[in-house]
């Protein structure tokens, strides 16, 4: 038989889960902007009923579990793509700053320099017994050892700068896994409970994905709803409730900037710089120890053999006075570094008479040999004599340009993807103005009716008492 | 599909950044008028770009040389002409006294000090100077090439001019070739080598070969056996010596003109009828000289003409690569602006309402 007491209970139950729903609601809304959120639902279900004779009455309404809408693969995928995103983002950035040091539609540089190089020398051949022509040779001479110096110190200052990301990222990485870490144990002891932890998993999520983009992670969900962390392959960064540094040092060995991991405070360290291939550190690392590297190299090259070339033949001829030739350039010893060597020889820069031009001494018009120098500029010197100093220059430059090019438009199609796929994520988890606002309506009416049903009841409950005085 | 007002706002905020990202390239495309302005934004035609405008400056050096070296070969082109009509001059004089009809033992005793002021004034324009440097000394371009007697001090040296990528002209004549007659080819045309070494290998190559030619030339000196007396030396010294290089006989101007003059002094008619000989080899010589001088000049302007052609049509082909299309762009520009203003417009729309609107 049905009771009063039962509906006023039932009543009583009911409002309680439509305020439930509503300060869901209301938090849902709250969050509407929060990065990562993921909307919550409260979960109503019906009591159990009682069962009276043949009749089974229901009693009302209880708020189950109140649960995230989320859907865990597609987090997984995003957060994949988020790594590919940051290794294109760590590439882009610093690649348009090399191609800036190549940049000749605007600035002058190597090409030109080159030129003005060579035609100075073409220029000293038509008066080789001019004082003016010689300072001219000097001056671009002069001009190119500048330039080359100029690239080779723009690339490495590219090199620190990148340096200094990688230290800041270390910083930010390790900051990141503290959170996680604390995240795993306050999950673990909610969800010991029986609780989902919605909002810690949603920033834990979230977490994971920024974490993923600075560095590429594998991660897994072990018992208790515990992540581990791994990145690089070996590093574990977040196991349980504990997380472990990243270190970013320069060595002795190079003067660049190294990541290193240890274990715990006992173990030795591990050098991981060259298990790091994607996210933004090894999107970083590639343009700083593959594309910048290999510029410096090329410009290097480029440097030795220039100097080499023009010594050679340089050696060969006489000066003004008659004197054999002297090394033009003071020659850079290998050929790394060449290019932050490269300089014109004391003796010329203090005495341009030194400027050896004649194939035999004392003949004041003889040319061939600044000849010879200007035509290296057709000779295919470079890369086993397939290339002129120009071709070879030229086409790093190309190079260069399309790696740039090709990073610039791989990282448009990430983003896009990645706008996509956040897409899809929003439009299952995120908060929609429009269905709270119709919810709230909903449940404030539940709340309305709640109330009515209990005032119901206490007039029932009236009547009932009034029965005894009549 | 579930639309979640997050969506909304990021599609806004991409979308007007896209347009807006598109608008600042145009823009920079406009300021700068080139299409590319960076090596990534073309890396093919940056490459071409930039070997194209290494040809233009270089051609321009190219332009630049040839305009000095023609300014010298005019400039020898003038003294030569001086030269030949001294040397008509004399063979005029000497017909005049190659016979007794109307000279005498006095008469050319008179021309004998003209024919004297021929040869002062042939060595004046064997020691022309342009600026500071002789143009008939060969490579020693400082060193004063003929002295009082015409006696050669400079070298057989040929100035190299690159007038092209694998191309180099001589722009003098040395002295030794058109004064002395030496090292003048089988068909008399003084010939300038036009080869510039490239290495230092062919840089030593021309070395030994120019010591073995010096060698040749000292042996057929030495051997030289003298077939006038001395009393008109010079006259005919060396006009059957064939050139130990070439096989040519070249004449010797100064000679020719001594020789000229001795025979006029001592009253030598056979003396000066065969100097008659000699100074026509030596008009000829002079004039085959300048005739070279001349097709040089000709080449240098075909060359510069080609060049200047060059310049402009790799300027016309750079611009076409790497330039931007002003009236496409002018109209790109309109274009996105009104896309931008109508995705702000509908944006402004979209992201305003909400179902709180409508509620009261």
């Amino acid at each position: 038989m049905a009771k009063i007491g039962t509906m006023m209970d039932v009543g009583k139950r009911s409002l309680q889960n439509s305020q439930t729903a509503l300060q869901t609601v209301s938090h849902n809304i709250a969050n509407k902007s929060t990065e990562g959120y993921s909307r919550q639902r409260v979960e109503l279900q019906a009591n159990q009923a009682i069962g009276e004779g043949n009749l089974r009455i229901g009693t009302g309404a209880k708020a189950g579990l109140i649960s995230r809408t989320n859907n865990p693969w597609l987090e997984k995928q995003i957060q994949k793509e988020q790594t590919s995103m940051g290794f294109q983002d760590g590439r882009t950035e610093p690649l348009g700053r090399v191609e800036e040091v190549y940049n000749e539609q605007i600035n002058k540089g190597l090409n030109n320099y080159m030129t003005q190089f060579f035609n100075s020398f073409r220029e000293f051949s038509n008066n080789p017994e001019s004082l003016s022509s010689r300072t001219m040779a000097r001056e671009a001479s002069q001009q190119l050892a500048g330039d080359f110096k100029r690239v080779n110190s723009q690339l490495r200052d590219i090199q620190k700068d990148i340096d200094g990301q990688i230290s800041n990222l270390t910083v930010q990485i390790n900051n990141i896994t503290k959170e996680i870490a604390a995240l795993n144990e306050k999950i673990m002891q909610v969800e010991t409970q029986g609780i989902p932890a919605n909002d810690e998993r949603d920033r834990r999520d979230l977490l994971l994905k920024k974490l993923g983009e600075n560095v590429e992670i594998s991660w897994a969900e072990g018992s208790h709803g515990q992540v581990s962390v791994t990145a690089g392959n070996t590093a574990i960064l977040v196991s349980g409730s504990t997380a472990t540094d990243l270190m970013a040092k320069v060595t002795d060995a190079r003067d660049r900037v190294e990541i290193f991991y240890r274990q715990d405070d006992y173990g030795s360290e591990f050098k991981l710089t060259n298990n790091f291939k994607g996210g933004k550190i090894g999107g970083l690392l590639d343009v700083r120890d593959n594309v910048v590297e290999g510029a410096l190299g090329h410009v290097d090259e480029l440097a030795y053999n220039l100097a080499k070339e023009v010594n050679t033949i340089h050696i060969e001829g006489f000066d003004r006075y008659g004197k054999p030739g002297v090394l033009f350039f003071e020659m850079p010893e290998t050929v790394k570094g060449s290019s932050e060597k490269i300089e014109v020889n004391k003796t010329i820069v203090e005495d341009v008479g030194r400027i050896a031009g004649s194939k035999k001494p004392g003949a004041a018009g003889d040319n061939t040999i600044s000849n010879m120098i200007s035509s290296l500029q057709h000779r295919q010197t470079m890369q086993e004599g397939t290339a002129t100093f120009d071709d070879f220059y030229n086409s790093r430059v190309g190079e260069l340009g399309s790696i740039s090019q090709r990073a610039r438009s791989t990282q448009e199609a990430q983003k896009s993807i990645l706008e996509q796929m956040s897409s899809i994520r929003e439009s299952i988890s995120g908060v929609s103005l429009d269905e709270e606002t119709t919810n709230m309506i909903q449940m404030q009416k539940m709340y309305d009716a709640s109330a009515r049903v209990i005032r119901t009841a206490d007039e029932m409950l009236e009547t009932v008492l009034s029965l005894k005085r009549m | 599909m579930r639309i979640a007002d997050k969506m909304t706002s990021t599609q806004v905020d991409r979308q007007i950044q896209k347009n807006k990202a598109e608008m600042a390239n145009q823009q920079n495309q406009a300021a700068t008028q080139k299409r590319v302005s960076k090596p990534s934004d073309d890396p093919s035609v940056t490459t071409r770009v930039l070997s194209a405008r290494t040809d233009e400056n270089s051609y321009k050096q190219y332009i630049q040389s040839i305009v000095q070296a023609k300014s010298f070969i005019d400039y020898t082109e003038q003294a030569l002409s001086e030269l030949s009509d001294s040397l008509v001059r004399a063979k005029e004089l000497a017909i005049g006294q190659a016979s007794d009809a109307g000279a005498g033992e006095e008469t050319r005793k008179i021309t004998a000090e003209e024919v004297s002021q021929i040869f002062q004034q042939s060595v004046q324009i064997g020691n022309r100077k342009l600026g500071d440097r002789y143009i008939f000394s060969g490579l020693q371009t400082l060193t004063q090439p003929f002295d009082q007697r015409g006696e050669y001090s400079g070298d057989s040296g040929d100035i190299k001019i690159q007038i092209h990528k694998d191309a180099h002209v001589g722009m003098n004549l040395a002295g030794s070739k058109v004064f002395l007659g030496e090292g003048v080819s089988g068909d008399g045309i003084i010939r300038a080598s036009s080869v510039n070494p490239k290495t230092v290998n062919e840089l030593n190559e021309m070395r030994q070969e120019d010591q073995q030619l010096q060698k040749i030339k000292q042996d057929e000196e030495f051997n030289q056996v003298q077939t006038r007396s001395l009393a008109s030396t010079g006259s005919t010294e060396k006009i059957s010596k064939q050139d130990p290089i070439s096989n040519s006989r070249g004449v010797n101007v100064f000679q020719t003109l001594k020789g000229l003059e001795i025979s006029l002094r001592t009253n030598d008619k056979a003396g000066v009828q065969e100097s008659l000989d000699m100074l026509d080899q030596a008009i000829s010589q002079v004039v085959l000289a300048r005739s070279e001088l001349g097709s040089r000049v000709t080449s240098l302007n075909a060359t510069s003409d080609s060049l200047q052609k060059a310049v402009l049509d790799n300027k016309a082909m750079a611009s076409q690569m790497e330039d931007a299309d002003i009236f496409k762009l002018v109209s790109d520009i309109n274009r996105t602006e009104s896309t931008l203003k109508a995705t702000m417009e509908t944006s402004g729309k979209m992201v305003q309402r909400s179902l709180l609107d409508f509620l009261r």
